[in-house]
Protein backbone atom coordinates (compact mmCIF):
# COMPACT_ATOMS: atom_id res chain seq x y z
CA UNK A 1 0.00 0.00 0.00
CA UNK A 2 1.26 3.00 -1.31
CA UNK A 3 1.08 6.98 0.30
CA UNK A 4 -1.44 7.82 -1.73
CA UNK A 5 -3.45 5.10 -0.86
CA UNK A 6 -3.27 5.67 2.53
CA UNK A 7 -4.48 9.56 1.98
CA UNK A 8 -7.19 7.89 -0.23
CA UNK A 9 -8.56 5.62 2.68
CA UNK A 10 -8.05 8.89 4.80
CA UNK A 11 -10.27 11.17 2.61
CA UNK A 12 -12.74 8.82 1.93
CA UNK A 13 -13.45 8.17 5.72
CA UNK A 14 -13.15 12.00 6.83
CA UNK A 15 -16.37 12.30 4.07
CA UNK A 16 -18.05 9.35 4.78
CA UNK A 17 -18.28 10.53 8.38
CA UNK A 18 -19.91 13.85 7.11
CA UNK A 19 -21.60 12.47 4.08
CA UNK A 20 -25.39 14.52 3.68
CA UNK A 21 -27.24 15.07 0.32
CA UNK A 22 -27.34 18.44 -0.34
CA UNK A 23 -28.63 20.17 -3.72
CA UNK A 24 -29.39 23.66 -3.43
CA UNK A 25 -30.80 24.33 -6.99
CA UNK A 26 -33.75 21.92 -6.60
CA UNK A 27 -37.30 24.05 -5.73
CA UNK A 28 -37.38 21.45 -2.70
CA UNK A 29 -34.21 23.23 -0.94
CA UNK A 30 -35.88 26.47 -1.26
CA UNK A 31 -39.16 25.66 0.43
CA UNK A 32 -37.65 23.83 3.48
CA UNK A 33 -34.32 25.84 3.92
CA UNK A 34 -35.04 26.52 7.62
CA UNK A 35 -35.47 22.56 8.11
CA UNK A 36 -32.49 21.76 6.02
CA UNK A 37 -30.41 24.28 7.58
CA UNK A 38 -31.42 23.59 11.34
CA UNK A 39 -30.34 19.80 10.10
CA UNK A 40 -27.07 20.42 8.74
CA UNK A 41 -26.33 22.83 12.02
CA UNK A 42 -27.20 20.28 14.22
CA UNK A 43 -25.54 17.02 12.25
CA UNK A 44 -22.43 18.61 10.41
CA UNK A 45 -22.12 22.37 9.89
CA UNK A 46 -18.96 21.27 7.74
CA UNK A 47 -20.61 18.12 5.44
CA UNK A 48 -19.76 16.49 2.07
CA UNK A 49 -22.02 15.65 -0.55
CA UNK A 50 -21.67 13.94 -3.51
CA UNK A 51 -23.70 16.13 -5.66
CA UNK A 52 -21.69 18.24 -8.37
CA UNK A 53 -18.68 15.81 -8.44
CA UNK A 54 -18.07 16.26 -4.93
CA UNK A 55 -18.10 19.02 -2.65
CA UNK A 56 -17.76 20.30 0.64
CA UNK A 57 -20.46 22.88 2.52
CA UNK A 58 -20.11 24.48 5.27
CA UNK A 59 -23.34 25.91 7.23
CA UNK A 60 -22.69 26.51 10.55
CA UNK A 61 -21.48 30.30 11.55
CA UNK A 62 -18.53 29.59 13.28
CA UNK A 63 -17.32 26.72 10.51
CA UNK A 64 -18.22 29.09 7.65
CA UNK A 65 -16.21 32.22 9.38
CA UNK A 66 -12.90 29.97 10.00
CA UNK A 67 -12.89 29.11 6.22
CA UNK A 68 -13.90 32.01 4.54
CA UNK A 69 -11.00 33.81 6.00
CA UNK A 70 -8.21 30.98 5.78
CA UNK A 71 -7.06 33.00 2.54
CA UNK A 72 -3.78 31.63 2.68
CA UNK A 73 -5.30 28.21 2.18
CA UNK A 74 -7.98 29.26 0.04
CA UNK A 75 -8.29 30.18 -3.52
CA UNK A 76 -11.04 31.89 -5.57
CA UNK A 77 -9.07 30.79 -8.93
CA UNK A 78 -10.81 29.88 -12.29
CA UNK A 79 -8.54 27.86 -13.98
CA UNK A 80 -10.41 24.27 -15.15
CA UNK A 81 -6.90 23.02 -15.46
CA UNK A 82 -6.04 23.23 -12.43
CA UNK A 83 -9.30 22.00 -11.98
CA UNK A 84 -9.79 25.74 -9.47
CA UNK A 85 -13.14 26.08 -11.04
CA UNK A 86 -13.79 29.81 -9.35
CA UNK A 87 -16.98 30.66 -7.26
CA UNK A 88 -20.22 28.69 -8.57
CA UNK A 89 -20.78 24.86 -8.49
CA UNK A 90 -21.44 23.67 -10.66
CA UNK A 91 -19.25 25.06 -12.76
CA UNK A 92 -20.01 28.47 -14.67
CA UNK A 93 -22.10 27.33 -18.10
CA UNK A 94 -20.34 30.43 -19.68
CA UNK A 95 -16.81 28.96 -18.57
CA UNK A 96 -15.23 32.35 -18.90
CA UNK A 97 -13.93 34.14 -15.52
CA UNK A 98 -16.10 35.95 -13.28
CA UNK A 99 -14.07 39.05 -13.09
CA UNK A 100 -11.88 40.00 -9.86
CA UNK A 101 -14.18 37.61 -7.57
CA UNK A 102 -12.56 34.62 -9.15
CA UNK A 103 -8.89 35.57 -8.89
CA UNK A 104 -6.66 35.66 -6.07
CA UNK A 105 -4.22 37.86 -4.44
CA UNK A 106 -2.57 39.93 -5.24
CA UNK A 107 -4.49 40.41 -8.87
CA UNK A 108 -7.53 40.56 -7.02
CA UNK A 109 -6.21 43.19 -4.62
CA UNK A 110 -5.22 45.19 -7.39
CA UNK A 111 -9.17 45.44 -9.01
CA UNK A 112 -10.33 46.04 -5.33
CA UNK A 113 -7.38 48.91 -5.14
CA UNK A 114 -8.59 50.86 -8.42
CA UNK A 115 -12.20 50.54 -7.79
CA UNK A 116 -12.77 50.95 -4.24
CA UNK A 117 -12.35 55.24 -4.70
CA UNK A 118 -15.69 54.27 -6.65
CA UNK A 119 -17.52 52.42 -4.29
CA UNK A 120 -16.53 53.18 -0.25
CA UNK A 121 -19.08 54.90 1.74
CA UNK A 122 -17.52 58.36 1.11
CA UNK A 123 -17.85 57.63 -2.59
CA UNK A 124 -21.56 56.43 -2.29
CA UNK A 125 -22.89 58.77 -0.46
CA UNK A 126 -22.18 61.07 -3.10
CA UNK A 127 -25.23 59.76 -5.06
CA UNK A 128 -27.36 59.59 -2.46
CA UNK A 129 -29.49 62.95 -4.46
CA UNK A 130 -29.16 60.79 -7.58
CA UNK A 131 -30.75 57.88 -6.18
CA UNK A 132 -33.77 60.32 -4.08
CA UNK A 133 -34.65 62.18 -7.62
CA UNK A 134 -34.78 58.41 -9.58
CA UNK A 135 -36.44 56.72 -6.88
CA UNK A 136 -39.07 59.76 -6.98
CA UNK A 137 -39.17 59.39 -10.57
CA UNK A 138 -39.94 56.06 -10.19
CA UNK A 139 -42.58 56.23 -7.80
CA UNK A 140 -44.09 59.22 -9.63
CA UNK A 141 -44.99 56.70 -12.82
CA UNK A 142 -47.00 55.14 -11.02
CA UNK A 143 -48.57 57.13 -7.78
CA UNK A 144 -51.34 57.89 -9.53
CA UNK A 145 -52.73 54.80 -10.71
CA UNK A 146 -52.62 53.10 -7.10
CA UNK A 147 -50.76 49.61 -8.37
CA UNK A 148 -46.91 49.17 -9.09
CA UNK A 149 -44.67 46.58 -9.72
CA UNK A 150 -42.22 46.74 -7.16
CA UNK A 151 -39.57 44.91 -8.96
CA UNK A 152 -40.35 46.12 -12.42
CA UNK A 153 -41.02 49.40 -12.05
CA UNK A 154 -38.73 50.19 -8.67
CA UNK A 155 -35.98 47.37 -7.97
CA UNK A 156 -35.25 46.66 -11.04
CA UNK A 157 -35.15 50.43 -12.27
CA UNK A 158 -32.49 52.15 -9.40
CA UNK A 159 -29.35 49.42 -8.83
CA UNK A 160 -29.70 49.21 -12.59
CA UNK A 161 -29.28 53.07 -13.59
CA UNK A 162 -26.81 54.28 -10.85
CA UNK A 163 -24.96 50.90 -11.67
CA UNK A 164 -25.22 52.25 -15.46
CA UNK A 165 -24.09 55.91 -13.76
CA UNK A 166 -21.11 54.67 -11.79
CA UNK A 167 -19.88 52.38 -14.91
CA UNK A 168 -19.97 55.66 -17.27
CA UNK A 169 -22.25 54.61 -19.72
CA UNK A 170 -25.49 55.85 -20.65
CA UNK A 171 -28.31 55.86 -18.18
CA UNK A 172 -31.13 55.43 -20.81
CA UNK A 173 -29.14 52.26 -21.57
CA UNK A 174 -30.17 50.74 -18.42
CA UNK A 175 -32.52 47.79 -20.22
CA UNK A 176 -30.63 46.28 -22.36
CA UNK A 177 -28.50 45.46 -19.59
CA UNK A 178 -31.00 45.21 -16.80
CA UNK A 179 -33.39 42.43 -19.00
CA UNK A 180 -30.52 39.62 -19.13
CA UNK A 181 -29.02 40.37 -15.96
CA UNK A 182 -32.10 38.95 -13.87
CA UNK A 183 -33.47 36.84 -16.76
CA UNK A 184 -29.82 34.76 -16.77
CA UNK A 185 -29.98 34.08 -13.16
CA UNK A 186 -34.11 33.09 -13.00
CA UNK A 187 -34.91 31.34 -16.15
CA UNK A 188 -33.84 27.49 -16.24
CA UNK A 189 -31.57 25.98 -18.49
CA UNK A 190 -34.10 24.12 -20.08
CA UNK A 191 -36.75 27.19 -20.31
CA UNK A 192 -38.17 27.41 -23.94
CA UNK A 193 -37.35 30.97 -23.00
CA UNK A 194 -33.58 30.02 -22.47
CA UNK A 195 -32.71 30.95 -26.49
CA UNK A 196 -34.40 34.39 -26.28
CA UNK A 197 -32.58 35.58 -22.82
CA UNK A 198 -29.04 34.27 -24.11
CA UNK A 199 -29.76 36.52 -27.49
CA UNK A 200 -30.16 39.43 -24.70
CA UNK A 201 -27.50 38.67 -23.04
CA UNK A 202 -25.01 38.38 -25.85
CA UNK A 203 -26.51 41.81 -27.23
CA UNK A 204 -25.65 42.99 -23.36
CA UNK A 205 -22.03 42.08 -24.18
CA UNK A 206 -21.61 43.24 -27.39
CA UNK A 207 -22.88 46.33 -26.26
CA UNK A 208 -20.31 46.56 -23.30
CA UNK A 209 -17.36 45.27 -25.56
CA UNK A 210 -18.37 48.06 -27.44
CA UNK A 211 -18.39 50.43 -24.72
CA UNK A 212 -15.33 49.61 -23.43
CA UNK A 213 -13.33 50.69 -27.12
CA UNK A 214 -15.49 53.68 -26.82
CA UNK A 215 -14.08 54.46 -23.38
CA UNK A 216 -10.58 54.22 -24.60
CA UNK A 217 -10.90 56.56 -27.64
CA UNK A 218 -13.34 58.90 -25.82
CA UNK A 219 -12.23 58.83 -21.97
CA UNK A 220 -15.30 59.51 -19.47
CA UNK A 221 -14.60 59.50 -15.70
CA UNK A 222 -16.16 56.18 -14.16
CA UNK A 223 -15.68 52.32 -13.27
CA UNK A 224 -15.17 51.38 -16.65
CA UNK A 225 -11.45 54.08 -17.07
CA UNK A 226 -10.39 52.59 -13.47
CA UNK A 227 -10.12 49.95 -14.99
CA UNK A 228 -8.77 51.07 -18.15
CA UNK A 229 -6.25 52.78 -16.09
CA UNK A 230 -5.93 49.84 -13.53
CA UNK A 231 -2.13 48.44 -13.17
CA UNK A 232 -2.80 44.72 -12.39
CA UNK A 233 1.03 42.97 -11.23
CA UNK A 234 2.08 46.21 -13.44
CA UNK A 235 -0.01 45.39 -16.67
CA UNK A 236 -3.03 46.95 -18.03
CA UNK A 237 -6.21 44.83 -18.24
CA UNK A 238 -7.05 43.59 -21.69
CA UNK A 239 -10.22 44.57 -22.77
CA UNK A 240 -11.75 40.73 -21.97
CA UNK A 241 -10.48 41.01 -18.44
CA UNK A 242 -11.95 44.29 -18.01
CA UNK A 243 -15.39 43.05 -19.35
CA UNK A 244 -15.06 40.10 -16.69
CA UNK A 245 -15.12 43.13 -13.86
CA UNK A 246 -17.79 44.52 -15.42
CA UNK A 247 -20.06 41.80 -16.12
CA UNK A 248 -19.23 41.05 -12.36
CA UNK A 249 -19.71 44.66 -11.30
CA UNK A 250 -23.39 44.21 -12.88
CA UNK A 251 -24.04 40.63 -11.53
CA UNK A 252 -23.42 42.03 -8.03
CA UNK A 253 -24.63 45.12 -8.68
CA UNK A 254 -28.73 44.21 -10.21
CA UNK A 255 -29.73 41.62 -9.39
CA UNK A 256 -28.82 41.32 -5.66
CA UNK A 257 -30.28 44.56 -4.38
CA UNK A 258 -33.33 44.10 -6.47
CA UNK A 259 -33.87 40.73 -4.13
CA UNK A 260 -33.19 42.46 -1.16
CA UNK A 261 -35.82 45.27 -1.67
CA UNK A 262 -38.49 42.90 -3.00
CA UNK A 263 -38.42 40.55 -0.38
CA UNK A 264 -38.41 43.26 2.43
CA UNK A 265 -41.38 44.70 0.78
CA UNK A 266 -43.06 41.73 0.70
CA UNK A 267 -42.67 41.07 4.06
CA UNK A 268 -43.46 44.42 5.10
CA UNK A 269 -46.65 44.08 3.52
CA UNK A 270 -47.13 40.92 5.16
CA UNK A 271 -46.48 42.93 8.52
CA UNK A 272 -48.39 46.24 8.67
CA UNK A 273 -47.89 46.96 12.51
CA UNK A 274 -44.21 46.74 11.67
CA UNK A 275 -44.31 48.50 8.45
CA UNK A 276 -45.84 51.19 10.57
CA UNK A 277 -43.12 51.15 13.38
CA UNK A 278 -40.32 51.23 10.84
CA UNK A 279 -42.48 54.41 9.23
CA UNK A 280 -42.25 56.23 12.22
CA UNK A 281 -39.03 55.13 13.90
CA UNK A 282 -36.50 55.01 11.02
CA UNK A 283 -34.26 57.67 12.93
CA UNK A 284 -33.38 54.62 15.17
CA UNK A 285 -34.86 51.38 12.94
CA UNK A 286 -33.46 51.95 9.59
CA UNK A 287 -29.63 50.83 9.80
CA UNK A 288 -30.82 48.25 12.04
CA UNK A 289 -33.67 46.62 9.97
CA UNK A 290 -31.57 47.21 6.56
CA UNK A 291 -28.94 44.99 8.40
CA UNK A 292 -32.31 42.48 8.98
CA UNK A 293 -33.09 42.19 5.52
CA UNK A 294 -29.54 41.53 4.65
CA UNK A 295 -29.05 38.83 7.11
CA UNK A 296 -32.67 37.13 6.93
CA UNK A 297 -32.55 37.32 3.21
CA UNK A 298 -29.20 37.46 2.10
CA UNK A 299 -29.77 38.07 -1.90
CA UNK A 300 -26.37 36.00 -3.12
CA UNK A 301 -26.56 32.76 -0.65
CA UNK A 302 -23.10 31.86 -1.15
CA UNK A 303 -19.94 31.78 -3.02
CA UNK A 304 -17.89 28.42 -3.70
CA UNK A 305 -14.24 28.08 -3.08
CA UNK A 306 -11.09 25.93 -3.91
CA UNK A 307 -8.82 24.63 -1.23
CA UNK A 308 -5.21 25.22 -2.49
CA UNK A 309 -3.60 23.41 0.35
CA UNK A 310 -3.90 20.39 2.87
CA UNK A 311 -5.27 21.67 5.59
CA UNK A 312 -7.40 21.21 8.87
CA UNK A 313 -9.76 24.01 9.86
CA UNK A 314 -12.99 23.79 12.21
CA UNK A 315 -12.58 19.94 12.76
CA UNK A 316 -12.22 18.75 9.34
CA UNK A 317 -9.55 17.75 6.93
CA UNK A 318 -9.53 19.05 3.57
CA UNK A 319 -7.32 17.90 0.74
CA UNK A 320 -6.08 20.37 -1.97
CA UNK A 321 -8.31 20.69 -5.00
CA UNK A 322 -11.75 19.90 -2.65
CA UNK A 323 -14.36 21.90 -3.86
CA UNK A 324 -16.83 23.98 -0.65
CA UNK A 325 -20.01 25.85 -0.96
CA UNK A 326 -19.73 28.52 1.93
CA UNK A 327 -23.40 29.26 2.38
CA UNK A 328 -23.87 32.88 3.79
CA UNK A 329 -27.37 32.33 4.19
CA UNK A 330 -27.46 29.26 6.17
CA UNK A 331 -24.83 31.20 8.64
CA UNK A 332 -27.04 33.70 8.59
CA UNK A 333 -29.45 31.37 10.24
CA UNK A 334 -26.97 29.96 13.15
CA UNK A 335 -29.00 30.37 16.49
CA UNK A 336 -25.53 30.47 18.20
CA UNK A 337 -25.28 33.59 17.18
CA UNK A 338 -28.40 34.91 16.08
CA UNK A 339 -31.13 34.39 18.58
CA UNK A 340 -34.66 32.75 17.25
CA UNK A 341 -32.75 32.93 14.02
CA UNK A 342 -35.99 32.45 11.62
CA UNK A 343 -37.81 35.74 12.91
CA UNK A 344 -37.12 38.98 11.69
CA UNK A 345 -36.27 41.40 14.11
CA UNK A 346 -36.29 45.35 13.01
CA UNK A 347 -33.71 46.09 15.59
CA UNK A 348 -31.79 43.37 16.30
CA UNK A 349 -28.35 43.50 18.42
CA UNK A 350 -24.97 42.26 17.59
CA UNK A 351 -26.29 41.40 13.93
CA UNK A 352 -22.82 40.15 12.74
CA UNK A 353 -24.29 38.58 9.51
CA UNK A 354 -22.44 37.43 6.19
CA UNK A 355 -24.77 38.66 3.45
CA UNK A 356 -21.53 40.25 1.99
CA UNK A 357 -19.43 37.60 2.63
CA UNK A 358 -16.37 37.56 5.05
CA UNK A 359 -12.71 37.80 4.51
CA UNK A 360 -10.96 39.32 1.47
CA UNK A 361 -13.71 38.97 -0.92
CA UNK A 362 -16.36 40.88 0.86
CA UNK A 363 -18.95 42.76 -1.30
CA UNK A 364 -17.02 45.64 -2.99
CA UNK A 365 -20.93 47.84 -3.52
CA UNK A 366 -21.90 47.00 -0.33
CA UNK A 367 -21.99 50.63 0.48
CA UNK A 368 -24.06 51.41 -2.79
CA UNK A 369 -26.35 48.11 -1.96
CA UNK A 370 -27.30 49.76 1.27
CA UNK A 371 -27.85 53.25 0.24
CA UNK A 372 -30.06 52.32 -2.61
CA UNK A 373 -32.11 49.77 -0.40
CA UNK A 374 -33.09 52.59 2.23
CA UNK A 375 -33.27 55.09 -0.10
CA UNK A 376 -35.89 52.88 -2.13
CA UNK A 377 -37.42 51.79 1.16
CA UNK A 378 -37.91 54.78 2.68
CA UNK A 379 -39.39 56.60 -0.37
CA UNK A 380 -41.84 54.04 -0.69
CA UNK A 381 -42.96 53.94 3.57
CA UNK A 382 -43.33 57.90 2.92
CA UNK A 383 -45.35 57.80 -0.80
CA UNK A 384 -47.21 54.40 -0.55
CA UNK A 385 -47.47 53.81 3.43
CA UNK A 386 -50.75 51.35 2.68
CA UNK A 387 -48.97 49.14 0.55
CA UNK A 388 -50.81 45.97 0.23
CA UNK A 389 -48.40 43.21 -2.24
CA UNK A 390 -50.72 40.56 -4.00
CA UNK A 391 -49.38 37.14 -3.33
CA UNK A 392 -51.33 35.85 -6.61
CA UNK A 393 -48.91 38.00 -8.95
CA UNK A 394 -46.09 37.38 -6.18
CA UNK A 395 -43.39 35.38 -7.99
CA UNK A 396 -40.44 34.08 -6.64
CA UNK A 397 -37.16 32.33 -8.11
CA UNK A 398 -37.93 28.82 -8.49
CA UNK A 399 -34.48 28.00 -6.90
CA UNK A 400 -32.01 29.84 -4.75
CA UNK A 401 -28.81 28.64 -5.58
CA UNK A 402 -27.60 31.21 -7.25
CA UNK A 403 -29.58 34.14 -5.94
CA UNK A 404 -32.55 34.66 -3.68
CA UNK A 405 -35.01 36.74 -5.89
CA UNK A 406 -38.17 37.82 -7.16
CA UNK A 407 -39.15 38.09 -10.72
CA UNK A 408 -42.64 39.93 -9.76
CA UNK A 409 -44.33 41.54 -6.89
CA UNK A 410 -47.48 43.40 -7.77
CA UNK A 411 -49.02 45.90 -5.14
CA UNK A 412 -51.73 48.55 -4.85
CA UNK A 413 -51.87 51.71 -2.89
CA UNK A 414 -54.12 54.69 -2.15
CA UNK A 415 -53.57 56.87 -5.07
CA UNK A 416 -51.63 59.86 -4.55
CA UNK A 417 -50.09 62.95 -6.42
CA UNK A 418 -47.17 63.24 -8.73
CA UNK A 419 -44.19 65.76 -7.27
CA UNK A 420 -42.11 65.51 -10.49
CA UNK A 421 -41.47 64.31 -13.97
CA UNK A 422 -41.60 60.75 -14.74
CA UNK A 423 -38.54 58.87 -16.06
CA UNK A 424 -37.32 59.19 -19.51
CA UNK A 425 -37.49 62.97 -18.95
CA UNK A 426 -35.85 62.10 -15.45
CA UNK A 427 -32.79 60.00 -16.56
CA UNK A 428 -32.29 62.87 -19.37
CA UNK A 429 -31.91 65.29 -16.40
CA UNK A 430 -29.54 62.92 -14.38
CA UNK A 431 -27.41 62.18 -17.59
CA UNK A 432 -27.15 65.92 -17.84
CA UNK A 433 -25.97 66.05 -13.97
CA UNK A 434 -23.68 63.19 -14.99
CA UNK A 435 -21.93 65.05 -17.57
CA UNK A 436 -21.81 68.50 -16.37
CA UNK A 437 -20.73 67.34 -12.86
CA UNK A 438 -18.52 64.43 -14.18
CA UNK A 439 -20.22 62.58 -11.10
CA UNK A 440 -18.34 59.11 -12.32
CA UNK A 441 -15.19 60.54 -10.70
CA UNK A 442 -13.67 58.52 -7.57
CA UNK A 443 -14.23 60.21 -4.51
CA UNK A 444 -10.76 61.11 -4.24
CA UNK A 445 -11.25 63.88 -7.50
CA UNK A 446 -14.49 65.13 -6.42
CA UNK A 447 -15.64 64.84 -3.01
CA UNK A 448 -18.66 66.93 -3.65
CA UNK A 449 -22.17 65.65 -3.38
CA UNK A 450 -24.47 65.09 -6.47
CA UNK A 451 -26.66 67.87 -7.60
CA UNK A 452 -29.86 67.20 -9.72
CA UNK A 453 -32.93 69.10 -9.05
CA UNK A 454 -32.51 71.90 -11.77
CA UNK B 1 -12.58 50.47 27.98
CA UNK B 2 -10.46 50.69 25.13
CA UNK B 3 -11.19 50.33 21.63
CA UNK B 4 -8.95 50.03 18.40
CA UNK B 5 -9.71 47.79 14.85
CA UNK B 6 -7.53 45.24 13.78
CA UNK B 7 -6.51 45.97 10.30
CA UNK B 8 -5.45 42.88 9.10
CA UNK B 9 -9.08 41.62 10.07
CA UNK B 10 -10.73 44.78 8.77
CA UNK B 11 -12.81 44.04 5.24
CA UNK B 12 -14.41 47.28 4.96
CA UNK B 13 -18.25 46.23 6.43
CA UNK B 14 -18.29 49.66 7.94
CA UNK B 15 -21.27 48.44 10.95
CA UNK B 16 -18.73 49.53 13.67
CA UNK B 17 -19.68 53.40 12.13
CA UNK B 18 -22.66 52.51 11.98
CA UNK B 19 -23.80 52.07 15.35
CA UNK B 20 -21.12 53.97 16.88
CA UNK B 21 -20.34 56.84 14.48
CA UNK B 22 -18.43 58.70 17.40
CA UNK B 23 -16.16 55.65 18.35
CA UNK B 24 -15.07 55.01 14.31
CA UNK B 25 -14.57 56.26 11.35
CA UNK B 26 -14.06 54.88 7.98
CA UNK B 27 -11.19 55.65 5.37
CA UNK B 28 -12.93 57.97 2.41
CA UNK B 29 -11.04 55.43 -0.12
CA UNK B 30 -11.64 51.79 0.97
CA UNK B 31 -14.53 52.02 3.97
CA UNK B 32 -11.78 50.17 6.42
CA UNK B 33 -12.73 51.27 9.99
CA UNK B 34 -10.22 52.64 12.73
CA UNK B 35 -10.99 53.62 16.40
CA UNK B 36 -11.18 57.53 16.80
CA UNK B 37 -10.35 57.57 20.55
CA UNK B 38 -8.44 55.19 22.60
CA UNK B 39 -10.51 55.31 25.50
CA UNK B 40 -14.46 54.69 25.19
CA UNK B 41 -16.05 57.25 27.00
CA UNK B 42 -18.23 55.72 29.78
CA UNK B 43 -21.66 56.71 27.98
CA UNK B 44 -20.76 54.87 25.17
CA UNK B 45 -19.67 51.83 25.92
CA UNK B 46 -22.68 50.33 25.48
CA UNK B 47 -22.10 51.97 21.80
CA UNK B 48 -18.12 50.11 21.87
CA UNK B 49 -20.02 46.84 22.87
CA UNK B 50 -23.10 47.02 19.77
CA UNK B 51 -19.81 48.01 17.25
CA UNK B 52 -17.46 44.48 18.59
CA UNK B 53 -20.81 42.32 18.31
CA UNK B 54 -21.54 43.64 14.98
CA UNK B 55 -18.24 43.06 13.42
CA UNK B 56 -18.73 40.51 11.05
CA UNK B 57 -15.08 40.17 11.08
CA UNK B 58 -14.64 39.83 14.29
CA UNK B 59 -11.74 43.12 13.84
CA UNK B 60 -12.57 45.12 16.81
CA UNK B 61 -10.31 44.84 20.05
CA UNK B 62 -12.34 45.36 23.15
CA UNK B 63 -9.73 45.84 26.44
CA UNK B 64 -11.82 46.32 29.63
CA UNK B 65 -14.73 45.03 27.58
CA UNK B 66 -17.48 42.63 28.06
CA UNK B 67 -16.41 38.99 28.87
CA UNK B 68 -15.44 36.59 25.84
Amino acid sequence: MTIDDVNEIETDAERDKKRYHFDRHTPEYRLQFEATTADLHGKCPVAWSDTYGGHWVASGHQEVFDIARSADVLSNDFDPERGYQGVTIPTSPSKLQGGFLEMDPPEQRHYRQALNPYLSPAAVARWTPFVDELVRAALDEKIESGAIDFVDDLANVVPAVLTLAMMGLPLKDWPIYSGPSHAMVYTPPTSPDMPRVVQEAIRMMQRLAQAVVEARQQPRPGLIDALIHAQINGNSPSDEDIRGALILLIGGGFDTTTALTAHSLEWLSEHPTERERLRAERDSLLDSATEEFLRFYTPAPGDARTFSSDCAIAGTTFKEGDRLWLSWAMANRDASVFPDPNSIDLSRKGNRHSSFGLGIHRCIGSNMARMTFKRMLVHVLDRMPDFVCDPAGTAHYETIGVINGMKHLPATFTPGPRIGPGLDETLDTLQRACDEQQLAEPVTQRPERAQVIE
Amino acid sequence: MQVRVDPDKCQGHTLCAMRAPKLFELSDIDGHASALVDDVPADQEDDAVEAFQSCPEQAIVLVGGPPA
